[in-house]
């Protein structure tokens, strides 16, 4: 079952499907390293619950809610 | 300037220009330092305002010139900097292509870094590789075996540490011998449905920008078709069809066109770096258990309140004996100079009003400069100040802004200057525009002094002290709480530039050095003098000549005629001569005093004060206010001093002056509708309290938002403000006769 990226909870592994736009956003968090088929894990949430912050292939990148939504994943362990 | 950055100044077609590109954070710009030392020159690139670092490397008897490019994670041009960067590398707008490539890796994310390497092999510009940072990808449990990834890439790799100067030499040498026997990077095989894009394009964009499309070009058109690069490519419309078939054969091959380019650009560097780095075990970052303190929900709250309660101190308090001193330094200058020329008064005004005032109107903003800018550099080479701007985004993102507004809109709260220049740290040019444009209304330590001596004349002796401390509060409010809803509508309705994903990597935490940080805040300094500061010392003399001339001594004249039979009604003739004897005694000071304010009345900008006060009548000004408004718009700061002179009571007078407290409260209107009544109620102190607190009345700010903008914006802030300041006092003055 696919879900969006910001629905995950703190601490949640998964596996990146796809990119859902393909505006210069997709472009944008694809030279990031968010790749389908790599593993993600959400590391932690804001004081104030928004932006997020996960690792992806070795590194930690801290996004918005906003555009957490644009990536889908699959294969979530929560 | 001295004569080695005067010869970095001219970039002479004979030295060879080596390039220095990487991503953010790969400590791309202390290498540049390294390699440069203080030759450096900064300047702007043709009409954009990106900065334009460049500097001298002599080695080996070779001078090179060396720049530094804009961080960038890829080509991809979505702000300014990026569309310098390709620029560049493309030969474009006039700009010298290089002749070498040194690309700044962090070896702790070669991946990711390796990115835009990849990327720029298109451009068959020869190149080599700066390994940095392996210090810490050692300790991270990182190997990386250099000879294998350059023999895979086909260009020289060299590792390096540039915070401690490690692998320098190395590099230098091997920048000399790659212009000696250049190599090139390895392209990587396109799929099909990409040469077949890039194809349309080339035949389609034929002769549109200026030279054809080159391969490389066509990449970036094709894959970041909104780009500041690709608008900047033949007619919308049609470019727009080209791209769009273009991106039909890539979807048509199972690709998505947003993210096609990184995603084939990884999975090659994914058979490219198989083999060149092991990691031993799973990758143990340095930073894990410093963030689960530092990112707790209330541990890191707290302390990124402390960090911030330090640097906003720092500003506030800790830089204000400095100040003093350069004050004090100012007025004795301007006491040593004045008997110089005291036989040309004009001359002496110029050149201690105008002139040195000037330039010590300058050098005050120098500590504060500094100052935040070391802290600056040392949250953000910690490592802190990505995870700042992580903790308090959510509130500044509802309006435009983003996290790293924050130290910015700070500082401002202690002065615009320094607090506009953070700006920088910003890297989505849509929200440092709108967190420059704010600053200016963060309520700055200049105009506390306003604040003090209108509370303290006229609500304080009325309502006590506890509302007064609650009025004064309440003032360092007002602006923000306008400041933000305005940033919002500003983005929502007025901006048409593209809004960036705000996407932060969190990088290593590392130990700064102090190298890098005293070179930054030189770098801030010297900057600030040489480009803002002649604007601000410009401004300075201008507002002086207006505040001077034309200085009629038949005013000067009236005006002690005027006094001295208004004495004359008190004091009998011999005590009046006794007195003026004494230049210390009350009554010449007195009239000095009188004189001083005649020629304020009769200078340009007082009968311009004069001529406009109806538009100040609805606010309740009278012309002194009007006169006292206008000519704090330089400097809100000198409001007060205005106000000694146009009292009669001198220049000396400071916000818990006795005198000019009852001289307010006395204050009557002589002529008009309102003849007899106070001049100052409570509705028009709190009007003029929120014009100071809404109005740019700085003449520094507009320097410097103009030099961070441009004049347009700088335009726009001042006029802006000025007319919410108007009407904010006009509503308050109005709405309070009413009650």
């Amino acid at each position: 079952m696919t879900r969006s990226l910001d629905t995950l909870r703190i601490g949640a592994r998964a596996e990146i499907e796809s990119i859902s736009t393909d505006c210069d956003r997709a472009n944008r968090m694809a030279t990031l390293g968010f790749i389908p088929g790599r593993a993600i894990r959400v590391t932690r949430f804001a004081p104030l619950g928004d932006p997020i912050s996960v690792e992806v292939d070795g590194q930690e990148i801290s996004l918005r809610r906003a555009e957490a939504r644009i990536i889908h994943v699959k294969n979530v362990i929560e | 300037m001295n004569a080695s950055t005067e010869a970095v100044a001219k970039t002479s077609a004979a030295r060879p220009l080596v390039a220095l590109v990487g991503n953010p954070n790969t400590g791309k710009s202390t290498l540049f330092n390294r390699l440069t030392g203080l030759r450096q020159h900064i300047a702007n690139y043709p009409g954009i305002t990106v900065e334009k670092k460049a500097g001298l490397l002599r080695f080996g008897g070779i001078d090179m010139d060396v720049l530094d490019l804009p961080g960038c994670y890829s080509l991809t041009a979505v702000s300014n900097d990026e569309r310098v960067v390709m620029d560049v590398l493309g030969g474009r707008r006039g700009l010298q292509k290089p002749d070498l490539l040194v690309f700044v890796l962090d070896a702790t994310n070669l991946k990711r870094n390796l990115l835009l390497v990849s990327q720029c092999a298109e451009l068959g510009i020869p190149a080599l590789i700066a390994l940095n940072q392996c210090d810490a990808a050692k300790r991270n449990g990182i190997r990386i075996d250099a000879g294998l990834l350059a023999g895979r890439l086909g260009v020289p790799v060299v590792e390096t540490v540039a915070t401690r100067g490690r692998g320098l030499e190395e590099l230098k040498k091997a920048i000399v011998s790659a212009l000696d026997s250049p190599s090139k990077l390895e392209g990587i095989h396109w799929p099909d449905c990409v040469t077949r894009g890039c194809g349309m394009l080339r035949a389609g964009l034929k002769n549109v920008a200026d030279g054809d499309l080159t391969q490389a070009e066509a990449l970036r058109v094709l894959f970041d078709s909104d780009s500041v690069f690709a608008c900047g490519v033949g007619d919308k419309m049609c470019l727009k069809k080209l791209v769009d078939s273009a991106h039909r054969e890539i979807r048509e091959s199972g690709l998505n066109p947003g993210s096609a380019e990184a995603v084939i650009h990884y999975r090659h560097l994914d058979s490219l770096l198989d083999g060149v780095v092991e990691a031993s075990g799973p990758i143990a970052r340095s930073h894990d258990s410093i963030d689960a303190l530092l990112l707790n929900r209330v541990w890191g709250t707290l302390i990124f309140l402390g960090v911030m309660y330090v640097v906003f101190q720092s500003l506030y308090s800790w830089a204000g004996p400095l100040m003093d001193v350069i004050d004090t330094g100012t007025s004795l200058a301007q006491d040593f100079a004045r008997p110089l020329l005291s036989d040309t008064p004009a001359l002496q005004s110029l050149l201690c009003d105008g002139i040195i005032a000037g330039v010590g109107g300058v050098l005050i903003f120098l500590p504060q400069i500094l100052i935040l800018f070391f802290f600056i550099a040392l949250l953000e080479d910690t490592g802190y100040m990505a995870r700042a701007a992580f903790l308090v985004d959510k509130l500044f993102s509802w309006c435009g802004l983003n996290g790293r507004s924050f130290v910015p809109l700070l500082s401002s709260y202690a002065c615009a200057i320094p607090g506009v220049m953070a700006t920088r740290t910003l890297s989505d040019p849509k929200a440092r525009l709108t967190t420059i444009l704010m600053a200016p209304f963060m309520s700055c330590s200049a105009r506390l002094p306003v604040y003090i001596l209108l509370i303290g004349t006229f609500i304080e002796p009325l309502h006590g002290p506890l509302v007064a401390g609650a009025v004064l509060f309440a003032m360092h409010f007002v602006g923000l709480a306008l400041a933000l809803p305005l940033a919002w509508v500003l983005n929502r309705f007025f901006l048409k530039i593209k809004t960036q994903p705000f996407i932060l990597e969190m990088p290593d935490y590392r130990v700064p050095t102090l190298r890098n940080i005293f070179h930054r805040m030189w770098e801030r300094g010297r900057e600030f003098v040489l480009r803002a500061g002649t604007v601000i010392l410009a401004f300075s003399i201008l507002i002086w000549s207006l505040l001077y001339f034309p200085r009629d001594p038949e005013v000067g004249e009236k005006a002690a005629r005027a006094f001295l039979a208004e004495a004359g009604a008190s004091h009998t003739p011999a005590e009046i001569e006794a007195a003026l004897g004494n230049p210390d005694s009350g009554l010449s000071q007195a009239l000095s005093h009188r004189i001083d304010s005649s020629y304020i009345e009769q200078s340009y900008l007082g009968r311009f004060g004069k001529a406009v006060q109806p538009v100040f009548d609805p606010a309740g000004f009278d012309w002194k206010i009007t006169v006292g408004v206008l000519s704090s718009f330089p400097a809100r700061e000198v409001i007060i001093a205005t106000m000694g002179i146009i009292y009669n009571l001198g220049a000396d007078v400071d916000e818990g002056s006795d005198d000019l407290r009852s001289v307010l409260q006395n204050e009557k209107w002589t002529s008009g509708p309102r003849a007899g009544e106070p001049v100052f109620t409570l509705p028009v102190v709190l009007g003029i309290m929120v014009f100071f607190a809404l109005c740019m009345q700085c003449g520094a700010t507009v320097a410097i938002i103009a030099r961070e903008l441009n004049w347009r914006w700088a335009a726009f802030s001042f006029f802006g403000m000025t007319a919410l300041a108007w009407l904010s006092a006009v509503l308050i003055f109005q709405i309070g006769r009413l009650l």
